[in-house]
């Protein structure tokens, strides 16, 4: 109680520290605020202003009422809830399994997804182009969430396969004694202890999916092109259009902040996951 | 309610450790069955398989004359309460207790009355709603206890269920439930490695050791006829003093000490009739070692006091016997004995012996039990 009237020596430099980091973190973002609510015409004023001189929703209005990027949004947000869904339904039932019984096998197929984890994309990339090409799956939607869905995969097992290792494996045996199957025990015990693990894992795994941006490159074209592809483009197809461009990349990070405000009570429970044990 | 059966049970992990061999005995109807044995000697297994969350190897497992080796849990009728209680941490008491009666189906009155009965019985009526990471140690045990109660099944399986409490409680606990096994008369395995536990609660109590079965009896023949050393140092608090002693005639020499043995002992132990330089090793139980001064006897042996914890209605004396002391494999009792190997008394309180005396101990020569060197097991 005392200790916190009185700022310590060290505890300054802890907050100093904590503010040099946090502002390298947001110092990037907010400029990007700060540039796509300036007139287009001062966005690349030399020299440079941090803050906008007028307050003008000109970028904004651009974005929204371009061909391209409304549809794109559309695009990135199926795929990206696509995936997310498909990844669980494959993650989670694999991840309990290899973690309740546990053998060699299992061992080593969780350390075999990580590995997979390793190859970089750009050398899936062709691949995987000639895979979708030959079902017919080029620049489609499904597609391109199959592809998402290999990469985003691994990545669930291994934040699923951790939350379930600290469920006690006694819960399932209770379970079991006391009338279920193995599966009622997944489904009725074991399930709702995990929701707060599944909450993280589906936000890592719409983030992975959201953000992507060489497989969507690669196997996407015209109908089916992601945002971030389309934000890109504004620095090709017309010049350089900094102002439309940052006003699409602001709207582009809404998703994510707001999918992680929703869940954040289940991602901080999901976190602290060891206090569920006791 | 139902009887249960094991015939020539062996376990054999998938890593190829046997842990369990030609596990033999009869639980009856209504009984309470304590498995006790140092940690890793295979309770936990054989408890496990009984239950159906562990496949046997081989052997038969009967539960009401059924045989059970390929039934699943769910189909056995049985109740568990884990050592750590898995108490399902996101319902309330009430649905903790309820959850078994939900899956069997009953009907939500049905339900209701039953778990009223359950909460009330153990005393957790005021605590129903709560969710498990709100109680206390004490109050999780009873909700375990609870749910395994509630369903009113054949039989109560329960691993350690008090080892995670402290000392009081664990002894309430320990006469709760043995009075809760009483009145609901359900046949129950309890399983410890508190030799205390086993022998205040069970019936009859299962001594186990590096995966085999040593003996199943009452308390009191264990405590007063173990069938081999391991029970003999195992039941019993302190432990049998036991040392190599050689045997002629009715003459026992113990170190440098030698008494004669009454024909008593004779009768019961044919085999010991005219030894002569015959090897056996000898055990004494604290209790029949006494302050000659107090208490004179024809058999006295003599040692030094190492150690004297007067414990106020009796006092612990340590002495330096001079016979070779004999290790009865117990590996959790290695620790309390430690280097010393002493043997202990248990004198009367009017006793004035100090550490440092020569101590004149009058030995309770009938008590005496007997082994043979090589096999360790009892003389009769
Ligand atoms: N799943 C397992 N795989 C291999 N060995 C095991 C397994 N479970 C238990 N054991 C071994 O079997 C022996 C008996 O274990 P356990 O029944 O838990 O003992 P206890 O309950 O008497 O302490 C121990 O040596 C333990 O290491
Ligand atoms: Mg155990």
């Amino acid at each position: 109680m005392h200790r916190v009237s009185r700022p310590s020596v060290s505890g300054i430099l802890i907050n100093a520290a904590a503010l040099v980091l946090v502002l390298s973190y947001a110092l990037p973002y907010i400029y990007l605020l700060m540039t796509s609510i300036k007139p287009a015409a001062d966005v690349q004023q030399i020299p440079p202003s941090f803050f906008p001189a007028v307050i003008s929703f000109e970028n904004f209005r651009e974005v929204l009422q371009s061909s391209t990027l409304p549809k794109a949004f559309i695009n990135s947000l199926t795929v990206a809830m696509l995936t997310t869904a498909l990844s669980l339904m494959v993650a989670v039932p694999a991840a309990y399994v290899a973690t309740q019984y546990r053998r060699r096998i299992t061992t080593f197929f969780l350390l075999f997804a990580l590995v997979t984890r390793m190859v970089p994309s750009v050398s899936l990339g062709v691949p995987l182009f000639q895979l979708l090409k030959s079902i017919g799956l080029l620049d489609t939607i499904p597609g391109l969430v199959l592809a998402h869905t290999s990469a985003a995969v691994p990545l669930a097992l291994l934040l699923m396969s951790a939350f379930f290792e600290g469920v006690p494996k006694e819960l399932e045996e209770a379970a079991r004694m006391d009338g279920c199957t193995r599966f009622q025990a997944f489904r009725k015990i074991i399930l709702p202890i995990i929701t707060g693990g599944i909450a993280v894992t589906a936000l890592f795994t719409f983030i992975t999916s959201w953000n992507e941006f060489l497989y969507a490159l690669l196997l996407t074209s015209e109908s089916t092109k992601t945002a971030p592809i389309v934000i890109a483009e504004y620095n090709s197809v017309y010049g350089l259009a900094w102002g439309a461009m940052t006003a699409a990349a602001v709207l582009y990070s809404l998703p994510v902040i707001i999918v992680t405000l929703a869940l954040q009570k289940q991602i901080v429970g999901g976190l602290t996951f060891g206090a569920v044990k006791g | 309610m139902a009887g249960i059966e094991l015939r020539n049970i062996n376990k054999i992990y998938g890593n190829s450790f046997h842990a369990l061999h030609d596990l033999s005995f009869d639980i009856k109807d209504g009984e309470f069955m304590v498995f006790v044995g140092p940690s890793g000697c295979g309770k936990s297994t054989a408890l496990r398989m009984i239950a159906g969350l562990e496949s046997i190897s081989s052997g038969e497992l009967k539960i009401d004359d059924r045989l059970v080796n390929d039934v699943d849990p769910k189909e056995r009728d049985i109740a568990m309460v884990f050592q750590s209680y898995a108490l399902y941490p996101h319902k309330t008491v009430r649905e903790n207790i309820a959850f078994p009666l939900l899956m069997a189906g009953l009907p939500k009155a049905e339900i209701d009355s039953r778990v009223n009965e359950a909460a009330r019985i153990l005393e957790l009526t005021t605590l129903l709603d709560r969710k498990p990471a709100l109680l206390s140690g004490g109050q999780r045990q009873r909700v375990a206890m609870g749910r395994a109660i509630v369903r009113k099944p054949a039989a109560f399986l329960m691993d350690e269920p008090l080892s995670n409490l402290d000392a009081k409680l664990r002894v309430q606990m320990r006469a709760e439930i043995a009075s809760l096994q009483r009145k609901l008369n359900v046949t129950t395995i309890y399983v410890t490695h508190d030799q205390v536990e086993a022998m205040t609660m069970g019936d009859r109590v299962a001594v186990m050791k590096g995966g085999v079965l040593q003996q199943v009896d009452t308390p009191q023949n264990l405590y007063k006829r173990p069938d081999n050393v391991f029970v003999a140092a195992f039941i019993g608090s302190p432990s049998m003093n036991l040392y190599e002693a050689v045997l002629n005639g009715r003459t026992l020499t113990l170190g440098s000490n030698s008494f004669e043995i009454p024909d008593r002992v004779f009768e019961g132990r044919p085999s010991l009739n005219g030894a002569s330089n015959r090897q056996v090793i000898v055990g004494i139980r604290p209790e029949h070692m006494n302050d000659a001064a107090i208490r004179p006897s024809s058999a006295e042996i003599s040692a030094p006091v190492t150690l004297v914890e007067a414990l106020g209605s009796e006092s612990m004396v340590h002495l330096n016997i001079d016979a070779s002391w004999v290790d009865a494999g117990d590996p959790d009792a290695v620790a309390d004995i430690g280097a010393e190997k002493a043997a202990v008394a248990r004198f009367s309180p009017k006793s004035t012996i100090r550490a440092g005396d020569i101590a004149r101990v009058a030995v309770d020569a009938e008590e005496l039990h007997f082994f043979e060197p090589d096999t360790r097991t009892s003389i009769r």
